[in-house]
């Protein structure tokens, strides 16, 4: 920790860092303070008042502890008679006009309000005049729908639009009980982080069409994920649910905060990138088009390996830095040639200068460090050479599809190892469905070098096995994702010294001297 | 407090002329956050037109290089800004605390009976329009009307009769 100052809150001495502000600072040793309107990555903005705190000698007493820094020897009152009466005031004040509709409400049971509620005020309504109305169901564009009542002005929206995407779609119009979160008539939102709004909208205002009424938040496990969107690789909240006798079933990425990686936020279509691992899976086991069990599947896929004489195998520039090194392992084993020729995962003119990356793959660093072939005329002159090419879930059509690779591919007796259903594995004579990066866990190395562990956040009834797995079932000497560490710690000098277990949350960073020119 | 937030358009683009523009340009120089220049860029749109319209916000925007949602934020959030055109006489009604206390509510009441407006609206002969106003500072002999810029203090309905039975 950074220099740290010692203040008092409610007479308990606490040592925090100096220089933040009461909400950030306290929260480190576990004080909350409510708030609306404070948000770290917006800046305070001093609106909504919820974070009054009173502040003994202290000249003014009472102070928004979103704009008040730690100061040393501070005496904070947050429990007191006082404090409380604020909070139940400011509560009875937001609540004048707010359709208590929690019921209905997506929000319910991660809205600030409902929780300030139920912790400060517990009162009823005194209201004898009739509710303000204002705008329902409002479509603000980019999949955002506003409830203009459940609004409490706090600005967080308006603000992000303002200071993180520069679009500045949103306003507040109007003054008093009339104001309103609104666009400008025929400029919707338009920006690709639109979606980061219903995240940091602390009430029920702005919702996602995606999300609206699919699921209570408090049935869903929440598990920690890391974005295969691109070579960003955001921290993300992967939101699950298991129906009784059912499927587990995504229903929504969030954005998890990593400083180190994305900060607060996620681009959209990362967020809506969890789709891809509910639809068009590949669940069935295919020999020549029947289909067999898993077992048998791996059966005609050995013996196909073992008669190869010219086998190629070909890695997914998304798979883990453990699936790679056990594909590596095999491909000695078997004497086939390696590649991780991956063109198709790039988009060019694509990324921004925030999260978002030309380089669709999450984990084309890794590539590299391994020493995996990644040239597009060496894949293609191996391809018209072997006489068998075995496919790790690599879709080289991922950006649309080059004819000259797929009359060649067309041409080759092919397995494929794949968790979806697409074109580039249609035709194999032997289909072995495998996890998709949810039902696995691994490393995974960013564009900028952070390397980060992630962990399996979903089982499914027909539970695919872990291209890992696989690769041992085909031969392969390793059999977890822990037995490749000893292997890739000797073969990555920068790894060398790294303990997966002790990688810390925000990752670790391999290489801070230069950036890192990974091309593909 | 009427919703303001229902903007009009006039149909056509709005641009400065020469003399506003010229107007705006000197005033540029004197504020040096471009932002604090929307306010005054209404007004001088506002005197040319009569009233701003959706293109005059969007105008404002681009001049100043700014979003139009902030541009109509100040233009909603001011009731001196007119979202629509307004009478020939447009009168405004204290509605704030001193005013309301002393009765303003019976002067809206009477124009709202004699002449058929309610705050908002205007007449259908174009003669008058009637608007809610904030507090306009003269809260000392309230309850206060403007009419056409011009205040008339301590006001009832006797008095308001009297002012507008001048009116040509
Ligand atoms: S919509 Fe949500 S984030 Fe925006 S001002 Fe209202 S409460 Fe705050
Ligand atoms: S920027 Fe890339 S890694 Fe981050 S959320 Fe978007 S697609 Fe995913
Ligand atoms: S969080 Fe401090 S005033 Fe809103
Ligand atoms: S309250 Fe009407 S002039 Fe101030």
């Amino acid at each position: 920790m950074a220099e740290t100052v010692k203040l008092f809150v409610n007479g308990r001495e606490v040592e925090v860092e100096a220089g933040k502000n009461l909400i950030d600072a306290l929260r480190v040793v576990g004080i909350e303070i409510p708030h609306f309107c404070y948000h770290p990555a917006l800046g305070a903005d001093g609106n909504c008042r919820m974070c009054l705190v009173g502040i003994e000698d202290g000249r003014p007493p009472l102070v928004p502890a979103c704009k008040t820094p730690a100061q040393p020897g501070m005496k904070v009152l947050l429990d007191d008679q006082k404090i409380r009466k604020i909070q139940r005031d400011i509560m009875e004040l937001e609540l004048i006009n707010h359709p208590v509709d929690c019921p209905v409400c997506d929000q319910a049971g991660e809205c600030r309000l409902q929780d300030y509620y139920m912790e400060y005020d517990l009162q009823d309504s005194r209201m004898r005049v009739p509710q303000v109305t204002k705008g329902k169901r409002m479509d603000f564009g980019c999949g955002v729908v506003h409830d203009q009542e459940r609004c409490v002005l706090c600005a967080r929206c308006v603000r992000f639009t303002r200071q993180i995407t520069k679009t500045g779609e949103l306003g507040i119009v109007n003054r008093s009980d009339q104001a309103r979160v609104t666009i400008f008539p025929g400029r919707p939102l338009n920006n690709r982080y639109a979606l980061n709004i219903v995240d940091i909208c602390p009430v029920g205002a702005m919702t996602s069409r995606d999300f609206r009424f699919k699921q209570r938040v408090w049935f869903l496990q929440k598990d920690e994920g890391i974005c295969h969107g691109c070579s960003t690789g955001c921290a993300i909240y992967i939101d699950h649910h298991r129906e009784k006798n059912g499927d587990d079933v995504i229903y929504r990425y969030r954005a998890r905060t990593n400083m180190q990686v994305n900060g607060y936020f996620i681009c959209d279509a990362g967020r809506l990138s969890y789709k891809r691992e509910n639809e068009n899976r590949q669940d069935l086991t295919l020999v020549d088009g029947v289909v067999v069990d898993f077992e048998q599947g791996i059966a005609a896929a050995l013996e196909k390996m073992n008669k190869a004489r010219r086998p190629l195998l070909l890695v997914s520039p998304d798979a883990t830095l453990e699936q790679m090194w056990a594909i590596k392992r095999i491909a000695t084993f078997y004497g086939a040639t390696l590649s991780g020729y991956s063109d198709a995962y790039r988009i060019d003119d694509d990324g921004d200068d925030f999260l978002i990356s030309d380089d669709k793959a999450a984990n084309r660093y890794s590539l590299e460090l391994l020493e995996i072939d990644r040239d597009r005329e060496s894949f293609q002159a191996a391809l018209a050479h072997a006489d068998l090419l075995v496919n790790f879930d690599n879709d080289l059509f991922f950006s649309p599809i080059n004819e000259s690779l797929q009359r060649l591919l067309g041409e080759q007796d092919r397995i494929s190892v794949c968790s979806h259903q697409l074109p580039v594995f249609s035709g194999s004579s032997v289909i072995l469905p495998c996890a998709s990066p949810s039902e696995y866990g691994g490393s995974i190395i960013n564009r900028h070098g952070v390397l980060q562990r992630f962990r399996r956040a979903v089982r499914r009834n027909a539970d695919p096995r872990d291209i890992l797995e696989i690769t041992h079932l085909l031969g392969g000497a390793i059999s977890s994702a822990e037995r490749a560490w000893p292997g890739i710690r000797q073969s990555v000098p920068v790894l060398r010294s790294v303990e997966p277990e002790q990688i810390p949350v925000e990752g670790l960073l391999l290489n801070n001297s230069e950036e890192r020119d990974v091309g593909p | 407090m009427r919703d303001r937030s229902q903007l009009q358009a006039a149909g056509q683009p709005f641009t400065f002329d020469a003399e506003r523009n010229d107007e705006f340009e000197r005033l540029c120089t004197r504020y040096p956050i471009r932002e604090s220049m929307i306010m005054p860029a209404l007004w001088l749109a506002q005197e040319q037109q009569g009233w701003i319209s959706a293109e005059v916000i969007e105008y404002i925007a681009e001049r100043l290089d700014t979003y139009p949602a902030k541009v109509y934020e100040l233009a909603t959030f001011y009731t001196m800004y007119h979202l629509r055109p307004v009478g020939t006489y447009h009168i405004c009604v204290c509605r704030t605390l001193s005013c309301y206390l002393r009765d303003k509510q019976e002067i809206v009441d009477f124009i709202t009976d004699e002449i058929g407006i309610k705050p908002g609206q205007v007449s259908e002969d174009g003669r008058f329009s009637l608007e809610e106003v904030e507090c306009l500072g003269h809260c000392g002999t309230a309850p206060v009307v403007q009419i056409n810029g011009e205040f008339h203090e301590e006001m009832n309905v006797e008095k308001l009769k009297a002012v507008l039975a001048h009116l040509d």
